[in-house]
């Protein structure tokens, strides 16, 4: 017995360091070229991951001395990971964050500006590159561009043509709810804060409103902020959202002929059309009194503890090229990239929907508070609290929205 | 003629079987929704019962995505967690048990101290340090990470089943001219072994599912864990149901293997200790 379990000890002992040591060695194998990393949730997306991995692959095979590799981080945590590797001096060396987290990164010095790494006069910059500078200085490139129009299911909507204006909208969301079918689908869950503040800005901004005026003040209680919120409340009422379903699960049913309509980004469209190819869906834009609605804006950008910054920014340049600009586009769906790229009349036939998503660059606005964007996340935390508020407390709109404009002054920006 | 059915345990079986299928559910949901075709899982009526004919879900996911190389990875990491946090708790555990000396109160507290700081604070400075010491994507320094979670737990089982071992048994080991690690590998080890076993499961299931560390430390693909690996799916724009609950349920069979292999000891080792006499 005493025999036995000596043994298994020593075996154990054994067995410990052979795995430890393997394990150690297993990742520092000899490497030739040198190495990055690029962190990115679109790596992990369903139809567009595996093409934008491929896109990165081409990068790899037209460098001898330089590897790209790709790092698939989950969209809810890919902020806390990055931030947190990058606060402990490391971290992967090419970031593609989205815009909020940008303006932190910014804050923090945690990532490198771009001076004179490239030629600002040798590209053909889309109107969304204004937003990656800072303080003057450029911090990133324009990753991925996207609008947000009215997406809908001809098949579903009656007439098979889509609401002009927020009334028609209420009246085909409701007719179009029933046997299983969802009229609409928007987040209003803290679960999904990033996805519900989107959902919130495509209301707000539609109905006219800003969280902030040209002179930097809050305008988070004007009026046109608070017809926004009680639009929101309005369809929250109506019956004909599958309340509490999240962002993915809607947009399923979406592809599964089980949602009408939806008001979500050109990357969702793209994958709708790659995987869905028999879904009768079309775009057009929201219906709204103003034409104005969100933008997803992801920077492409290098981390300030990168040891590869000559390589970081040899791919950056080549990302920068027309053939790859236009490949990344065309692998993003109906987003647009960081330089103007024109889309060719076969692909604007072949994915008509790509249209709405053009034409609706004009009037994109970032989700972000202007003038006050590294406080972003602070203050949009407040106000959702107050929407919800509204939303499931039954709280009178104006008087959510008066009391977040006070909590943000006092708590947020300690007036 | 009297009635011989005993509804006390007739009661108390129903009760069982409940408890039971509360249990199992959620495992047999994901079986179903793995093989529910897309269109139907947003279904009026859910399907109740697995569609066998899409078992091929299965073999797709092996196929597709490296479930393999992710479920390897967690092997290893919840093995080499297992193994060493053992090897490194036997002995201060004896110590905490047999020795009288100043501060040991202090030192056992502070290894429940060291239970109270959650992972997301601690990754910050263990990220610094395994960057200083090499150990950033490698499995060996997410192995260092969680051993440095389980040690002090596994200390305190083991603490308490060396407790119960009768100090005359070691006495006797040391008469017949067995040295003190003598006396703890052939003598108090043995007689400890289902406790051993019930710590090597706990410190087998952090290791498994541990995904903060896992997530934070290591970034090459090749090298991703399975719950990293899981967590993934769930993207931006879309998340394909089918995979993360086919994968899921893979995820759930070794760990499950794992403790129907020890669950005797586990028992066994829980209880270890709770008389004294």
């Amino acid at each position: 017995m005493n025999h036995h379990f000596r043994h298994l000890l020593s075996i154990s002992t054994i067995v410990a360091t052979a795995l430890t040591a393997s394990a150690g060695f297993s990742a520092a194998f000899a490497q030739s070229k040198e190495t990055l990393t690029f962190a990115g949730v679109t790596f992990s997306e369903a139809g567009r991951g595996d093409r934008l991995k491929a896109w990165v692959e081409k990068f790899n095979k037209s460098q001898d001395k330089i590897e790209v590799q790709p790092v698939a981080l989950p969209f809810a945590t890919l902020a806390n990971t990055v931030f947190t590797q990058m606060g402990g001096g490391g971290g992967p060396d090419l970031v593609r964050f989205d815009q909020i987290d940008f303006h932190a990164a910014v804050a923090a010095n945690r990532i490198l500006p771009f001076d004179g790494e490239i030629d600002e006069g040798e590209y053909k910059f889309t109107a969304p590159d204004k937003y990656m500078h800072v303080g003057g200085k450029r911090y990133g490139i324009a990753f991925e561009i996207s609008n947000y129009v009215l997406l809908y299911n001809k098949t579903l909507l009656k007439g098979g043509k889509p609401p002009a204006t927020f009334d028609e909208f209420l009246t085909a969301a409701k007719a179009a709810t029933g046997n299983g079918i969802y009229g609409y689908a928007y987040r209003a869950t803290m679960a999904e804060r990033p996805g519900f503040w989107q959902d919130l800005c495509n209301f707000v901004y539609g109905f006219g409103g800003r969280w902030s005026d040209d002179a930097g003040n809050l305008t988070i209680n004007s009026p046109k902020v608070v017809e926004g919120v009680a639009a929101y409340k309005k369809v929250y009422d109506l019956g004909v959202i599958p309340k509490g379903t999240d962002a993915s699960t809607y947009r399923r049913m979406f592809w599964e002929n089980k949602l009408a309509m939806e008001i979500d980004n050109g990357g969702v469209a793209g994958i709708f059309h790659q995987q869905a190819p028999d879904l009768p869906f079309a775009a057009a834009p929201s219906p709204f009194p103003t034409p104005a609605q969100g933008l997803i804006l992801a920077p492409l950008t290098v981390n300030a503890n990168t040891k590869h910054k000559d390589a970081a920014f040899t791919f950056v340049k080549w990302a920068l090229q027309p053939e790859n600009q236009k490949d990344l586009q065309d692998l993003l769906g109906a987003s647009n990239v960081a330089t103007a790229v024109e889309r060719s009349p076969e692909i604007v036939a072949k994915q008509p929907w790509l249209t709405a998503y053009d034409a609706q660059t004009p009037n994109s606005v970032p989700q972000l508070v202007a003038g006050f964007e590294i406080k972003t996340p602070e203050i949009q935390q407040v106000i959702l609290e107050q929407v919800l508020k509204v939303l499931q407390g039954g709280a009178d709109p104006q008087k959510a929205m008066d009391d977040a404009q006070k909590m943000v002054q006092s708590r947020v920006l300690r007036k | 003629m009297r009635s011989t059915f005993n509804w006390g345990h007739g009661l108390r079986l129903l009760a069982i079987v409940s408890l039971l299928a509360a249990a199992a559910f959620p495992i047999y949901w994901m079986l179903v929704t793995s093989l529910t075709p897309s269109a139907d899982l947003f279904a009026d009526t859910p399907h109740m019962l697995p569609d066998f004919s899409r078992i091929e879900v299965f073999e797709e996911v092996f196929r597709e995505i490296p479930v393999a190389t992710w479920l390897a990875n967690s092997a290893i990491v919840a093995t080499g967690t297992m193994v060493l946090s053992i090897a490194l708790a036997i002995l201060p555990a004896y110590t905490l048990s047999r020795f009288r000396f100043r501060g040991k109160g202090a030192l056992g507290f502070t290894l429940f101290v060291t239970q109270m700081l959650p992972e997301a604070m601690l990754v910050v400075p263990l990220y610094a340090i395994f960057g200083q010491l090499a150990l950033l994507d490698t499995l060996t320094g997410l192995i260092l990470a969680n051993t440095a979670f389980t040690v002090p737990v596994i200390t305190w089982i083991l603490k308490g089943a060396i407790d119960g071992v009768p100090i005359d048994v070691e006495e006797a080991a040391r008469i017949d001219g067995c040295s003190r690690i003598d006396i703890v590998l052939s003598v108090v080890i043995p007689l400890v072994a289902p406790t051993l076993a019930a710590a090597g499961v706990i410190a087998f299931f952090h290791g498994w599912n541990e995904y903060v560390f896992a997530q934070t430390l290591v970034s090459s693909q090749s090298l991703q864990t399975a719950s990293v690996g899981l967590a993934g799916f769930v993207g931006e724009l879309s998340t394909p149901v089918h995979s993360v609950m086919a994968v899921g349920l893979i995820y759930t069979l070794p760990a499950v293997a794992l403790y129907l292999v020890a669950q005797r000891y586990v028992v066994a080792g829980m209880t270890a200790g709770s008389v004294k006499g």
